[in-house]
């Protein structure tokens, strides 16, 4: 089961807020999973990309109704995400990358994406929850 | 054209423990090679172990996963491994996927994605996982020569762009023949998993291999937490030679064993002592690690029918401190796993520690207990393994006993039937005979290849301190069947007048 931990919240938030910074009109949360989109569906195909994607928009919709609304377009971009929503959905993404690849690899997933971003809190797994 | 004007090929490090002597010394540098066989064959985790063992993240190595194994699963269970190493994901080792592009164009659209990286970032290996289902998936609106044409030009591109190219596919070893990505490829690995009874025994065949030799046969090979490791056959035959044989001669720990020896045991002489269950060779044996240990000689005990904590504490009721070495590290007692092991696996740990603990005497307990050990499939060869064994270790200079239980059957010394004394340097019977209604011990030196031995069939006891041994046998005939009687005095005093003749 997937497990977000507070570091991957937190490496989530700031992801956010750095996309937020670089283009406020466009929405931090659905940068930064474009952002991720990149380096997975080059690894992983755009198929697998797009099946994380869905899975952790799930999670996200679980805990936040006001995400109902939102999609994932056929090329794995999400649509119908505003402002500073969806901090959930890049965060279980990031969580679901933990679990199936594990800390380390996810780390350098994000470094590679953001090299000023990266943080090794993300394989602190203290305080974990679902 | 002589040697010198012959084109060098570079041979490269797999990082597969084995591997390398199998193939000659490693991997032809920019050969297209395909790893084949059925699925869970080690196909998959055998090319990330290259991949990781020669990628720099100056030189690459690009893994395209086509419509196989999810990519992400992949690096799930490649990343458990020992070799996958984190940091050189992405950098050193780097993974595309093609399934897109397998799915929605045609080959040669997964021809030009697969060019266009390479040519992006000129790596040293490149690895396409699967290639059977980019095959599969053109094979429908395809024909042979299109197909053929487009392995042609991807071997063409890889090995221009100076790329070491695997490609792996599940295929059965009946569409081998007339295959084109056979005909074009230079190197063949084939691996396999054989059901033998209850055990299961992996295979590597290197089936191909252009512009070097290699070492035919099968080998078998483990997939632990390193990855894989593979047994060659030649494993310790290939370097050296014999060393010191016979210079010296080792106490076996037992005064009396070694005059009947002239001496002890010749140093690096491989002695067989048989005799039937409960006869105490192995605690004979015992004695004889114990006794290089007192004398700062490093030993090795393999062991297959108890586990190290019996053995040292079967050791220990005799009196032998066998923990403090273990600690020391001067003795390595070797417990290996029964039931589906190769001789080349047991050859592979056994010259490994005799090396890593340069180690002078060797105790392998018991033959049968080994042979019991193996895969079925290997019994049948076990003779032959074992010469090879005893062959490698005997060079690395180490003097080895072998104890071999067998079955008394009151009319022969009951080698033959083993059929391994050809294998011995020196051979040694223990048994039972029936004296005065008492089951008593007898031993003989039977055979010492490298000189004169005591001819005298002597009593032994098994005593809390180990063998004992005592005199010589006299006054009986038949000793040898186990069931002697009395010498009649009229012939035994004719015959000692004789030899005063």
């Amino acid at each position: 089961m997937n497990t977000v931990t507070p570091a991957i919240k937190d490496l989530a938030r700031r992801l956010i807020a750095l996309e937020a910074a670089r283009d406020a009109a466009a929405g931090g949360a659905a940068r930064a999973c474009d952002q991720l989109r990149r380096p997975l569906t080059r690894m992983a195909g755009a198929a697998g990309f797009r099946s994380l994607l869905s899975r952790a928009l799930a999670l996200a919709k679980a805990g936040d109704y006001s995400l109902n609304s939102v999609h994932i377009r056929e090329d794995g971009v999400l649509d119908g995400l505003a402002g500073d929503d969806g901090a959930a959905v890049v965060a279980h993404l990031l969580g679901l990358l933990e679990t199936f690849i594990g800390a380390s690899l996810t780390r350098q997933l994000v470094r590679d994406a953001w090299p000023d971003a990266a943080s090794d809190k993300t394989d602190d797994r203290d305080g974990k929850q679902s | 054209m002589s040697a010198a004007d012959r084109v060098t090929i570079r041979k490269l490090p797999t990082g597969v423990p084995g591997l390398d002597e199998i193939m000659g010394g490693g991997l032809p540098e920019f050969s297209f090679n395909i790893i084949a066989g059925a699925p869970g064959g080690g196909k998959t985790t055998l090319a990330h172990q290259i991949g990781f063992a020669i990628a720099t993240p100056e030189r690459p190595a690009l893994y395209f996963t086509v419509l196989g194994e999810p990519a992400i699963k992949m690096l799930r269970y490649q990343q458990q491994f020992q070799f996958f190493d984190p940091a050189k994901v992405n950098t050193a080792v780097r993974f595309i996927n093609l399934s897109q592009v397998a799915l929605e164009q045609d080959l040669e659209a997964v021809l030009a994605e697969i060019v266009k990286e390479v040519e992006a970032v000129g790596p040293s290996v490149v690895i396409v996982d699967s290639f059977r289902t980019v095959v599969r998936k053109a094979a429908g609106g395809t024909g042979e020569a299109e197909l053929q044409g487009f392995i042609q030009r991807l071997a063409l591109n890889l090995t221009s762009w100076e790329a070491t190219t695997f490609l792996i596919g599940e295929y059965t070893e009946g569409e081998i023949r007339d295959n084109p990505v056979f005909t074009v490829a230079d190197g063949l690995f084939w691996l396999s998993q054989h059901v033998e009874r209850n055990s299961i025994v992996r295979k590597l065949q290197i089936m191909k291999l252009r512009g070097q030799e290699s070492v035919p046969g099968l080998y078998t090979f483990r997939i632990t937490e390193g990855g894989l490791q593979t047994f060659p056959r030649t494993y310790g035959l290939t370097s050296g030679t014999e060393k010191g044989k016979g210079q010296n001669r080792l106490s076996t720990g037992i005064a009396k064993f070694d005059e009947l020896l002239h001496g002890g045991i010749p140093e690096g002489d491989s002695l067989l002592m048989g005799g039937p269950s409960g006869a105490g060779q192995s605690i004979l044996a015992t004695q004889f690690i114990a006794e290089g240990l007192k004398r700062g000689e490093p030993g090795i005990v393999a062991i297959f029918e108890e586990l190290t904590d019996q053995y040292v504490r079967r050791a220990a009721s005799f009196g032998f401190d066998f923990e403090t070495p273990q600690k020391a590290g001067t003795l390595e007692i070797i417990y290996l796993r029964p039931l589906d092991l190769s001789v080349d696996e047991m050859v592979h740990e056994v010259v490994n520690s005799v090396k890593k603990l340069g180690a002078k005497r060797l105790v392998i307990d018991s033959l049968v207990g080994f042979e019991m050990a193996l895969a079925p499939g290997f019994r049948t060869d076990f003779r032959e393994s074992l010469y090879r064994m005893i062959g490698a270790l005997t060079r690395l200079g180490v003097t080895i006993i072998s104890t071999v239980e067998i079955e008394e059957d009151f009319t022969s010394l009951g080698l033959s039937n083993f059929a391994i004394s050809f294998l011995s340097d020196d051979i040694v019977r223990l048994r039972y005979v029936s004296i005065n209604g008492q089951l008593r011990r007898m031993l003989m030196v039977v055979k010492m290849r490298g000189g004169p031995h005591s001819i005298d069939m002597n009593e032994y006891r098994v005593t809390d301190k180990g063998i004992v041994i005592g005199e010589p046998l006299r006054g009986y005939r038949g000793l040898t069947s186990g069931i002697p009687g009395p010498w009649h005095p009229e012939v035994r005093d004719a015959e000692a007048a004789d030899r005063k003749e």
